[in-house]
């Protein structure tokens, strides 16, 4: 019943920050990954809670049972922690399901978005297509 | 009943996010003991952790803000700089290296930044790149005669009424203004105003002149808020960089 409203506020906030707010600080996204988003479900196998961003690794088996090990990569820590993703939640071992967008170079390299945990929660890793500059 | 239920998850969680940025419209500004503006405190101009995901959580209930920046135009280029500008990418940003963003654009990355003030300087500390700025009071706005161009330049602040205004100057030629290949000289001027608002936001503007790349001046603005329950935290960028040498392979 609100979304109307919600709706009309967006265009006319939009333009009071800047422009092009980044939503990973140090480089261009959309440079970087296809915002064709795929999902992927996997085993945790390491986890990188390191800066610029966070880079975790999933065992991922395909149609005819072959595993690689991706790479999801994910907001800077600071800003997981601000947005209640805490570095316990991601735990080697667990099988994750993950939403992302494919690295334009690599076949197993994505930048995260979705993840769902064991539990069934669910908490984003890192930010959507479409807000990408 | 999942699905449908998604969207008023969403809204409830992100009503809840943006409760503690509403503020009572009328209330004055704090002050110093001097009378001055009290700027201190953590400010933030936008990210997710500020503002949510966007499309999904609503931006801060209550009344837009009192006083906002101004809506900026593109940089007004010289046609030999407009041509250059275009061919840079996103895998020629300085920042993919982790280096200093420069100024105007550190104010516009998505990382809170903490305001210092005492009547003889104030200090900006930034989380993105472990940014710092000593910015001594100086009614001239004088700089050091022996600046050598650098990445943040030096900064030099007075009081314009109830307005902190920052002049900049010593730039070097390495960083860019804002977006994706907005390229400057050392020829680089800011001149930044801070003025602290009756909803306790900033309105951020930033005049910047180029007199070797642009045509006329141009200005950028954002408004700062005041980020819930967040300190500045570290921000070592270098750690474990993989962008830069994944962004060089595909131009």
């Amino acid at each position: 019943m609100q979304m109307p409203k919600l709706r009309r506020w967006l265009p006319a906030f939009a333009g009071l920050i800047f422009a092009a707010v980044p939503v990973f600080a140090h480089h261009s996204f959309s440079a970087e990954y296809e915002s064709k988003e795929v999902t992927l479900t996997g085993v945790i196998t390491k986890v990188e809670w390191t800066n610029p961003h966070i880079y975790f690794y999933v065992d991922v088996k395909d149609a005819s049972g072959n595993v690689a090990n991706w790479a999801v990569e994910g907001y800077p820590p600071n800003t997981l922690k601000r947005t209640g993703f805490t570095r316990d939640d991601l735990k080697v071992g667990d099988t994750v399901t993950i939403t992302a967008y494919p690295a334009k170079d690599s076949t197993t390299r994505v930048a995260g978005r979705e993840i769902t945990f064991p539990g069934g929660g669910k908490k984003f890793a890192g930010p959507a297509a479409a807000s990408r500059p | 009943m999942t699905i449908r239920l998604a969207p008023f998850l969403a809204m409830a969680v992100a009503a809840t996010m943006s409760a503690s940025l509403v503020f009572a419209a009328t209330k004055p500004i704090p002050r110093t003991a001097d009378g001055k503006p009290d700027l201190s405190g953590v400010w933030q101009s936008g990210g997710v952790s500020l503002y949510g995901e966007p499309g999904i959580a609503p931006p801060p209930a209550g009344p837009p803000p009192v006083n906002p920046p101004p809506k900026r135009e593109p940089l007004p280029y010289q046609s030999w700089a407009e041509t250059k500008s275009k061919t840079l990418t996103a895998s020629d940003d300085p920042t993919l290296a982790c280096l200093l963003p420069g100024i105007p654009r550190i104010t516009s990355m998505p990382m809170p930044f903490e305001i210092v003030q005492t009547p003889k300087e104030v200090v900006i500390a930034y989380e993105s790149y472990h940014a710092f700025r000593i910015i001594p009071f100086n009614d001239k706005l004088q700089h050091p005669n022996d600046l050598v161009p650098t990445w943040m330049g030096d900064s030099a602040a007075r009081w314009d009424g109830d307005t902190l205004v920052v002049d900049v100057t010593g730039f070097n030629d390495k960083t860019w203004i804002s977006g994706t290949g907005s390229f400057h000289s050392e020829a680089l001027h800011v001149v930044e105003r801070f003025q602290l608002n009756s909803d306790d936001t900033i309105t951020y503007t930033a005049t910047v002149t180029d007199p070797k790349v642009l045509t006329k001046p141009w200005i950028t603005g954002a408004l700062l808020r005041r980020p819930p329950n967040t300190r500045v935290e570290e921000y070592e960028c270098i750690e474990n960089n993989q962008d830069a040498p994944h962004m060089q392979v595909k131009k």
